[in-house]
């Protein structure tokens, strides 16, 4: 079952033969209030990583006059990640017709995309889809006949990954140095420019036609319990067939690695596996092959489905220059606010960096597990976490390897 | 109002209030830096996380409102842990410089260090981020950017109270430093409120910089007589010397202080300061009142015009009315004319410049004084006033100036105290009168009420007070009556 990659259309012509628009035309004949209870019936959750449910999301707006702010977050930065821009490529519109109808629902008069500056050529689609949309009137004033005006802006960040946190993504569409916003108020009650404002990933948007379309209990039956809906997870590393996949949540990791994935190229040995992009907890080989991919078993196997960002680790990558590296990346990235992220991640950059130039001693990765303990749960955002987790997990998983370099024999970073 | 509960005890919280709030009104200290009851709340510091009870991650104190039936522990195990682990974050990257800092004594690092640290370092000396020092970032501020703990206090103050946000956050994560906009210099006019809201040695007073050890110091509360608003202040000195002025927040007249204001204790030490009484140019040997006598009684006084000033203190403005009534008998008395007294810049700055302007209302209406009219100074052949009352009428005529500072005019100089080194009531712009307290003393300097009071026993005529307190209970009587302290 496929929805989001079903049918590719690059141009408003394809997507309108494909039945697309339909679902926006049904939504404005709607109540906002049903829409929304759709959306709740859908069990959609959020597809950027977090997996808060969606319709809930939008039920939070309140129904007061004044302006309101849909932003779609297509700053896809999670390393690892690059299943929004699949979606940016080959199916533009479901994007503009989700927002227009996630418009409609929470009554937001502007859209804003905030897309990633590393996407000049996304960004030229989304522009030229847009300019589409508007000369059919899905877009503009008194939006196909009904009492409804909406229009999409798109804001370019400029390469910083903290951006797709979505307050600071709101920060920088304001203009504003990029760095999350103390919560409570969520955006929500204060958003965009201090008004009711709801951010969706680019999957979520993309994701509402189908459900308006077919019913909420239609797309809550795809899947299992409460990981509704397809999934896209963009794989990356020695497997057969890299790319971006859409699967029904709920299919265990093992289906998806031989039969989507063909497995591991040949002479390639699968060692461990990154599931939601490279914030969340790494599993080994075999804890990954017990997983089914849905937010439920992936959390019982102690991690996250995350953004889907799926990275394949093969059993000849050093897994101490693996974390060096996400440490340096999220050192790079810390917005610097909270103590914790802005102190520990430089911290385990310069002990990671010491452990794999062969220069660390044991009490070096104790300190790493003791920094990252320290950093977890303690910042406004999630960034602190997101170096935290992975540091312990892959520490914990991998000692053996740890251990080698500190004694000087790690026989993979010698190839 | 929302009944919480803190470390076991139950208190009220007041509606709106944050834990922080509710628990420091109740005694109970959360430790902070990025907090400040005047400004907006930040977060990033996280020096203050609670525990909530029903809550997984601790929650920071200043922030998290006080809902009805919380339970706060303040001294759990993990917040005690948690102290200690931002603590040592916010010490990897410091360079530990006490001995050369100037915070040392008044720092929050160190104090918190004491109370919530006493870890064992295991970071390596050689890792340290270093960063620029000693930037001289304004006429009374250096910066110290290793010290900074980016708490952004400085920012916030510069954007919500002044509003003229000089400053910002420079970088991300640890090459994150405090800067200015090219070119420009941190000058706005309530600069040095920085260094004292810095609660580490990044922003230090460049005029405070390596003069004094701030345990040495010893405190004097007092009154601002930079103009008319009447700041409440703490003046600081050891052994005799004024080395800093530093705010006194209350709720009637000020949470900071201006520059202006903190620098009016150089007038103790300007070089121009005079130094003894001055007649006719000449400095007279010894005490020299005889001669002011000899020089004062020579003038008709029906052409002596006595101003009262309102840069004195109401004692010493009394013990001026009451010299001209009692030994000079047929002179004319008056006042100058006062500016609108209100704030010029929303913030603390009065328009007018004279601290006591609100007393000589009150003078003019219980002794029906007028207004002294300069372009009708041609009346009058001496002058009894204090300097900074003759300038401010552009008074060039002989006479007899209290002063602090040698300067041009003709006749008599009297080498007064500053109110540094002398009691005196003043009144603000508000109505509210206030007493300085002499941190210092200086013995080779006269109090105006005491001048007076000899010149007119020289008169042959002794005025109604024997000594200052009596003196205090005449204008107690007469003008403080019904004013609030």
């Amino acid at each position: 079952m496929k929805i989001l990659l079903e049918k590719s259309a690059f141009d408003i012509e394809t997507y309108l033969k494909n039945g697309g628009y339909e679902a926006l035309k049904k939504a404005l004949s709607m109540k906002r209030e049903d829409i929304i209870e759709e959306v709740k019936k859908s069990n959609l959750r959020g597809r950027g990583g977090a997996g808060f449910p969606c319709g809930l999301k939008w039920s939070f707006i309140p129904k007061t006059e004044g302006p309101k702010y849909l932003v779609c977050n297509s700053d896809e930065s999670e390393p690892g990640t690059f299943k929004d821009r699949e979606i940016i490529h080959k199916n533009p519109h479901s994007l503009i017709e989700g927002m227009a109808i996630a418009a409609y629902a929470i009554g937001a008069q502007t859209g804003y995309i905030y897309i990633r500056g590393e996407f000049a050529r996304e960004t030229r689609i989304i522009e030229k889809s847009l300019a589409e949309a508007r000369s059919k009137n899905f877009l503009g004033s008194g939006i196909l006949g009904r009492n409804f005006s909406f229009d999409i802006k798109v804001v370019r960040g400029a390469g910083a990954y903290i951006c797709g946190e979505e307050t600071a993504l709101l920060e920088s569409i304001e203009g504003k140095k990029g760095q999350p916003r103390l919560k409570p108020p969520f955006p929500a009650v204060k958003g965009l420019y201090q008004c009711p404002t709801v951010i969706n990933n680019v999957e979520t948007l993309a994701s509402v036609p189908y459900i308006v379309l077919h019913g909420g209990s239609a797309y809550a039956s795809i899947g299992v319990g409460k990981s509704a809906g397809t999934k896209l997870f963009s794989v990356s590393g020695p497997v057969k067939k890299p790319g971006v996949y859409e699967i029904e949540l709920g299919m265990p990791f093992k289906k998806f690695f031989e039969e989507e994935l063909g497995g591991m190229r040949e002479g390639e040995k699968l060692k461990a596996v990154i599931v939601g992009g490279s914030s969340v907890p790494v599993l080994t080989a075999q804890e990954a092959m017990a997983a089914n991919l849905d937010y439920e078993s992936l959390q019982q196997a102690g991690t996250m489905l995350g953004s889907g960002g799926m990275i394949i680790i093969p059993e000849r990558q050093c897994m101490v220059e693996a974390l060096f590296i996400l440490a340096r990346f999220y050192h790079h990235e810390s917005c610097g606010q909270c103590t914790p992220c802005r102190e520990g991640t430089g911290w385990i950059e310069k002990l990671m960096k010491k452990i794999l130039e062969g220069k660390g001693a044991s009490e070096d990765v104790d300190n790493i597990l003791s920094i990252s303990e320290n950093m977890m749960g303690r910042t406004i955002c999630p960034l602190a976490d997101a170096l935290a987790m992975p540091a312990i997990s892959f520490i914990k998983k991998f000692e053996h390897e740890f251990n080698a370099h500190i004694k000087g024999n790690c026989n993979l970073c010698r190839k | 109002m929302p009944k919480i509960k803190i470390d076991g005890k139950e208190y009220e919280a007041l509606e709106g209030e944050t834990i922080l709030q509710a628990a420091q009104r109740n005694g109970i200290y959360i430790p902070r830096y990025c907090y400040h009851p005047a400004l907006s709340v930040a977060g990033n510091c996280r020096m203050c996380l609670v525990e909530i009870e029903k809550m997984p991650k601790l929650q920071i104190s200043c922030s998290t409102a006080a809902q009805d039936g919380m339970v706060i522990l303040t001294q759990s195990e993990k917040v005690k842990k948690a102290r200690q682990d931002i603590l040592e974050f916010l010490l990897i990257n410091h360079p530990v410089d006490c001995p050369i800092c100037d915070q040392a004594g008044e720092c929050y690092l160190q104090d918190y260090y004491m109370d919530y640290g006493l870890h064992k370092s295991r970071f390596k000396m050689s890792d340290k981020i270093r960063r620029e020092k000693r930037i001289q970032i304004g006429d009374y501020l250096t910066l110290d950017r290793e010290r900074c703990i980016l708490c952004t206090r400085c920012v916030r103050f510069c954007e919500e109270v002044t509003k003229t946000n000089e400053l910002f956050v420079a970088q991300r994560g640890d090459h994150s430093f405090i800067d200015i906009k090219p070119g420009e210099k941190l000058n706005n006019p309530y600069s040095l409120n920085i260094a004292d809201i810095c609660p580490v040695g990044a922003f230090t007073s460049s005029d405070f910089r390596f003069r004094k050890r701030v345990w040495f110091l010893k405190t004097e509360e007092s009154v601002c007589l930079g103009c008319a608003t009447g700041c409440r202040i703490k003046v600081q000195y050891d052994e005799n010397t004024v080395y800093r002025i530093m705010t006194s927040p209350n709720e009637h007249t000020n949470t900071w202080l201006c520059d202006a204001g903190r620098m009016t204790y150089k007038e103790l030490y300007a070089e121009k300061r005079l130094r003894k009484i001055k007649i006719d140019g000449q400095e007279q040997q010894g005490k020299g009142l005889s001669a002011v006598y000899d020089k004062v009684s020579q003038k008709n006084p029906e052409k002596t015009a006595v101003i009262l000033s309102p840069y004195l203190s109401v004692e010493d403005n009394m013990a001026l009315y009451l010299f001209a009534r009692h030994a000079l008998k047929s002179c004319r008395i008056f006042l100058p004319q006062l500016k609108d007294r209100k704030i010029s810049d929303g913030i603390l700055r009065n328009c007018e410049p004279a601290a006591n302007a609100a007393a000589m209302e009150i003078f003019a209406k219980v002794f029906s004084i007028e207004i002294f009219n300069p372009e009708k100074a041609g009346e009058f052949d001496f002058v009894i006033t204090c300097k900074k009352t003759a300038d401010r009428l552009h008074l060039e005529k002989e006479g007899l100036y209290f002063s602090l500072e040698d300067c041009g005019l003709e006749g008599i100089l009297i080498p007064i105290k500053s109110y540094f080194e002398t009691k005196g009531t003043f009144i603000n712009w508000k109505n509210r009168a206030a007493v300085t307290s002499p941190a210092v003393k200086n013995e080779n300097k006269f109090e105006v009420w005491r001048v007076l009071s000899e010149l007119a026993s020289l008169y042959g005529s002794n005025l109604p007070f024997e000594n200052l307190s009596e003196l205090e209970e005449i204008c107690k009587k007469e003008i403080l009556d019904g004013h609030t302290h």
